[in-house]
């Protein structure tokens, strides 16, 4: 047992890599040769986790990949528990359908990140996912719980049929965010442009925002601002074209 | 054993095990949490009337407290496991949900216990309440007038200790006052204890019972009041005319151990006599705080 596992990878991939077996609870209980022989899919063939990366370190919780990852597909698929640290960007489907644990990404992040399996109705149902950069199209798309925070932009479709849970996006928002939401929250602290079946409420101090943003600055090591925790936000209820209860927060400004 | 010529009787005082939470307020400013956890904590000397026990323990900076204002930090305890939550979501239902600017949070975050405090008092939203997963913890959003009420779903409990004491026997009642006072301004603020009694002094300790009225559960405890010594079995010397008591709850033992250190050696002063404690032989509770072990 080693204090984490780590994954350089070697081989930039050519083609889409899926390396959907690299999640943290399934590493944690595998030793450094197995890890190397769990299979992925380069191009459509048949290939090994060894085949593209260096591993060091077996049977830990916590798993960091090095390099440049944006070809590599479905990081964190179904992961449930552990931790997951990309130094770099990650690629798309990355932390689908997870229930547990902690993706936390030093780089940009691709499509339908924290979204659903092809099919599936529910997206992520748990857990969180930290891009430290900007996310591709519908991240967050029909999660059902959990946390997606993005230090910078979010692609178009953001958070697209949330069931519930919060995304906060520090950056622009991209087009159609928070469309079909049924519950949950989305925390717009830069620029975004409110879906016509969202419905002004009003502009007040949500609490737990400013208890999101704390946890977000403590625990995630996010930027944020005393102004961010303790301003004043425009609450928009949407989509009025689904069941209506979820919400966009945009910042305002205001507090310290 | 004396301090500062003050007599300190060879006794204990005999306390019981309650439940017990701690509830975090929180306000725009220290001035509305405080409105809340006065209006919380009010009528809430004695069980024996009251049915819970609950005091402020301390004031805490917008450091200390979950969402970064001010705040309080208050206890509350009640015999047995099911009359607390009973107490709280009443209390916290007329008292916080209505004070401005406030949320409630749970002060006891490691206690296996829970009590669903949160989850019964959403139902005031009418349906429209949300709740939030943050860092694991569940919290209710529920609708009012101002915005929104911020309450954790549930709330610890602990086994605590109720019914620390100390009583302060002077040769007047202007001493005996000055002398409760200054325990109690030592006292304040040590961590995981509150003084429940007004001020945090009692005037009418009581005993078991009665020797006249059947009805009656507790009743002036005779053999300390001054004006009776002619006519009962007082326990008071001759110099006293005036006796205060300084009642304690607390997390635990040793809480209430270092409290009644610092009330006490703060009570001896001029005018005081003798330092002594409530108990009844051991029969009442398991938890014993031997004044001169306190104090050794």
């Amino acid at each position: 047992m080693s204090d984490a596992v780590t994954l350089s990878l070697t081989t930039p991939p050519e083609h889409a890599l899926v390396a959907d077996c690299i999640r943290a609870d399934r590493l944690a209980a595998l030793g450094e040769k197995e890890i190397g022989e769990l299979p992925v899919l380069h191009g459509g063939r048949a290939a090994h986790v060894g085949d593209f990366f260096r591993v060091t370190g077996g049977r830990s919780g916590t798993v960091r990949l090095e390099g440049d990852l944006s070809r590599a597909e479905g990081i964190g698929a179904r992961m449930a528990g552990g931790e997951l640290v990309i130094e770099g960007h990650g690629g798309r489907d990355l932390g689908v359908a997870m229930s547990g644990g902690r993706i936390d990404v030093h780089g940009d992040a691709g499509e339908n990140t924290g979204g659903a399996l092809p099919g599936a109705g529910r997206g992520m149902t748990g857990g969180e996912i930290v891009i430290r950069g900007s996310v591709g199209d519908e991240a967050g798309a029909r999660m059902r719980r959990g946390l997606i925070v993005v230090t910078g932009d979010g692609g178009q479709g953001t958070g697209k049929g949330m069931i519930a849970g919060t995304v906060v996006l520090f950056g622009k928002a991209g087009p159609g965010t928070g469309r079909f939401l049924k519950r949950g929250s989305i925390v717009a602290l830069g620029e975004v442009e409110r879906p016509a079946t969202f419905r002004y409420a009003c502009t007040y101090h949500p609490l737990h925002v400013a208890l999101l943003l704390r946890y977000v600055g403590v625990r995630c090591r996010v930027d944020v601002t005393p102004a961010q925790v303790a301003g004043r936000y425009e609450r928009y209820s949407g989509d009025l074209a689904e069941l209506g209860r979820g919400e966009l927060l945009r910042w305002v400004g205001g507090g310290a | 054993m004396k301090i500062n010529g003050v007599a300190i009787e060879d006794t204990f005082a005999e306390a019981f095990t309650m439940r017990v939470a701690r509830l975090v307020i929180t306000g725009r400013t220290m001035g509305w949490a405080r409105e809340a956890a006065v209006k919380l904590t009010g009528f809430a000397t004695s069980v024996i009337g009251c049915k819970c026990e609950a005091g402020i323990e301390r004031e805490l900076s917008d450091t200390e407290t979950p969402d970064g204002r001010p705040g309080v930090s208050v206890l509350f305890l009640t015999m047995d496991k099911a009359s607390l939550p009973e107490q709280l979501i009443v209390r916290v239902g007329q008292t916080v949900l209505t004070c401005a600017t406030t949320a409630c949070f749970d002060g006891l975050p490691d206690a296996p216990d829970r009590l669903p405090v949160g989850k019964a008092l959403r139902v005031f939203g009418d349906g429209f309440q949300a709740s939030k997963l943050i860092g694991g913890k569940r919290y209710w959003r529920i609708p009012v007038m101002e915005g929104e009420f911020l309450i954790e779903e549930t709330f610890g409990m602990l086994k605590g200790v109720g019914g620390g004491n100390f009583l302060i026997l002077a040769r007047d009642a202007e001493a005996a006052l000055a002398a409760a006072e200054a325990a109690v301004a030592a006292m304040t603020g040590v961590p995981g204890v509150i003084l429940p009694f007004p001020g945090g002094v009692v005037r009418s300790g009581s005993k078991v019972g009665s020797k006249r009225y059947s009805n009656m559960i507790a009743t002036t405890n005779d053999a300390f009041a001054p004006t009776l010594k002619a006519v009962t079995q007082s326990q008071l010397p001759e110099v006293v005319n005036g006796v205060l008591e300084i009642v304690l709850d607390g997390i635990d033992g040793p809480s209430i151990e270092a409290a009644m250190r610092a009330g006490i050696r703060a009570a001896c002063r001029p005018g005081v006599h003798t330092i002594t404690a409530g108990n009844y032989g051991g029969k009442l509770g398991p938890h014993h705080f031997y004044l001169r072990k306190i104090l050794g």
